[in-house]
């Protein structure tokens, strides 16, 4: 009695032939879906990193409530309680004229003594705002200080806003394009495991030709090509996240070295596992869909 | 065992490459198929294995309509079959164990009993000792010996040979004939493609006359 073993091993037996008898067409199918799936890796590695920056920032994303000079303690009164109602403000923090001045002197550090010499302190007081984590898009933070600009003794509002807009509008095209990128490459993975595996069935016509004489079925046939394509695609698919880590660590390494004050190289991280299954689910597929693609031959087959 | 009945193939083409062949195998017979060249034999023989269908007519063998077949059925009449060509049509990077092991493989044979059979097939077919070398390494006789010894290993009840000792002198093809009728003197069915008469002659059997594509008669060689 035949065990599912015996009909399994030989399956495997000829993807094992198939692939060590066939070293140079697997070696360039692996080289080339390893080029992609690394160009795909880098790719993601650097937007997510990027986005995890910026998001950083959009939590510590403040507005600056510059007050007209000799407002009256009421009206001072007044405008704090309006900030501080405000649902997007979740603390507030008032510079006097002289806090200003003090945090300016510490900034220019030994280049401040001319400050000394100003017949008056020219820099205005100012609430700064900490927004909620919720108030994460430009738009809303724009809207928040127009609505702050209109306010009685508020000389101006500053937020930064036109560096955050153009950095999270980058990101938004660069998050559009990646997907665009990696469709493009994955057709081209698919194409390229396609014709590797049409090229094994020319090198083997004969072979196969055998195996339909001595009574195996299409898919006894078709299963070590199949078996094939996800061997290429796994393996390459490893050794491009292997060489997208070896070059991710050289980077992070460099800009420690490098920029050592820049905090935020020790930051930078790489896929976690969730990113890198799915990587290798992603490279495992191409394969299997680059079988299918080179599979008429199956179809039209006696 | 099998039966033709009214068949046709043309390719496509105006001229028919067989007109209306009709014939019967019985169990355990052992027929030649000749004629010239271009009668039609390798066309025939191509039905016999279902390479190729027909455009018209039926072919049943074991029972089995290869017109009307799935593939998995085909391919369960091709387990049950053994298949011999005159290019012997054996994989060159497989060693001798390798290429007859492949027909149990593809027939699930349980891995212990592999080896036994493979070392019986040879045994019948005389060249046990040529079990780890590749065809390239072997002679055109123990070539064809390999793919007989392929073909016999599952047991099977129809051997089909087309021009078996074509590429072999005439002492080989000999040895390669009494392989045959021994094979053919366990109970299995051979319908063998030749066109050699001397062999005709030699080792005589029931003979079907292509020529043309027509089946001429059933002759007996004087």
């Amino acid at each position: 009695m035949a065990k599912i073993s015996d009909h399994i091993f030989p399956i495997f037996k000829l993807t094992g032939n198939n692939i060590r008898r066939h070293p140079v067409i697997n070696l360039i199918s692996i080289t080339i879906i390893s080029i992609a799936m690394l160009m795909l890796a880098l790719y993601f590695l650097a937007y997510i990193n990027a986005d995890r920056a910026v998001s950083g920032w959009r939590t510590d994303l403040k507005i600056a409530v510059y007050l007209e000079d000799d407002l009256g303690a009421e009206k001072l009164k007044l405008l704090k309680n309006f900030c501080l109602e405000l649902k997007e403000v979740i603390r507030l923090e008032f510079v006097s004229k002289d806090m200003a001045l003090q945090r300016f002197k510490v900034t220019l550090g030994e280049n401040s003594n001319f400050l000394s010499d100003l017949p008056e302190n020219p820099l205005p007081a100012s609430f700064e705002l900490l927004l909620d984590d919720a108030v994460a898009e430009v738009a809303d933070v724009e809207r928040l200080a127009r609505q702050l600009q209109r306010q009685v003794g508020v000389d101006e509002v500053i937020y930064g806003s036109y560096w955050l807009r153009q950095l999270f509008s980058l990101l938004k095209m660069v998050k559009y394009f990646g997907f665009i990128f990696a469709t493009f490459l994955s057709a081209v993975t698919v194409f390229i495991v396609a014709s590797t595996i049409r090229l094994s069935l020319f090198a083997r016509r004969e072979t196969i030709k055998v195996l339909y004489l001595v009574g195996a079925t299409r898919w006894f046939i078709a299963l070590p090509y199949l078996l094939e394509g996800v061997f290429q695609g796994a393996v390459a698919t490893s050794f491009a996240l292997g060489l997208s880590y070896a070059g991710f660590s050289y980077i992070r390494f460099w800009l420690m070295a490098q920029v050592p004050q820049w905090s935020m190289a020790p930051q930078l991280e790489f896929f976690g596992f969730a990113p890198l299954l799915f990587f290798l689910l992603l490279g495992t597929l191409l394969g299997v869909a680059g079988f299918f693609l080179s599979s008429r031959w199956l179809r039209n087959s006696p | 065992m099998i039966r033709v009945s009214h068949l046709n193939k043309s390719y496509n083409h105006p001229d028919m490459i067989l007109k209306d062949v009709s014939f019967k195998v019985g169990k355990g017979e052992f027929v030649y198929l000749s004629g010239p060249s271009g009668a039609g034999k390798t066309t025939l023989f191509r039905l016999l294995f279902a390479d190729i269908k027909p455009e018209g007519g039926q072919i049943v063998i074991d029972g089995l309509d290869l017109v009307r077949a799935s593939p998995a059925e085909l391919a369960g009449l091709r387990r049950r079959m053994g298949v011999v060509f005159q290019d012997y049509k054996l994989i060159p990077n497989y060693t001798v164990f390798d290429n007859i092991a492949l027909a149990l493989e593809v027939s699930g044979v349980p891995r212990q009993h592999i080896q036994k059979r493979v070392w019986h097939a040879l045994k019948v077919v005389g060249i046990e000792r040529q079990i780890d070398r590749l065809p390239v390494q072997l002679s055109g006789g123990e070539q064809q010996r390999v793919a007989i010894a392929r073909a016999l290993v599952n047991n099977p009840r129809i051997i089909l040979a087309d021009e078996p000792t074509g590429n072999l002198d005439y002492e080989i093809a000999e040895e390669i004939m009494r392989i045959l009728h021994f094979i053919n003197s366990q109970g299995t069915t051979i319908v063998m493609v030749t066109h050699n008469r001397a062999l005709l002659q030699r080792f005589k059997r029931k003979v079907f006359y292509l020529d043309h594509g027509s089946l001429q008669a059933y002759v007996w060689p004087d």
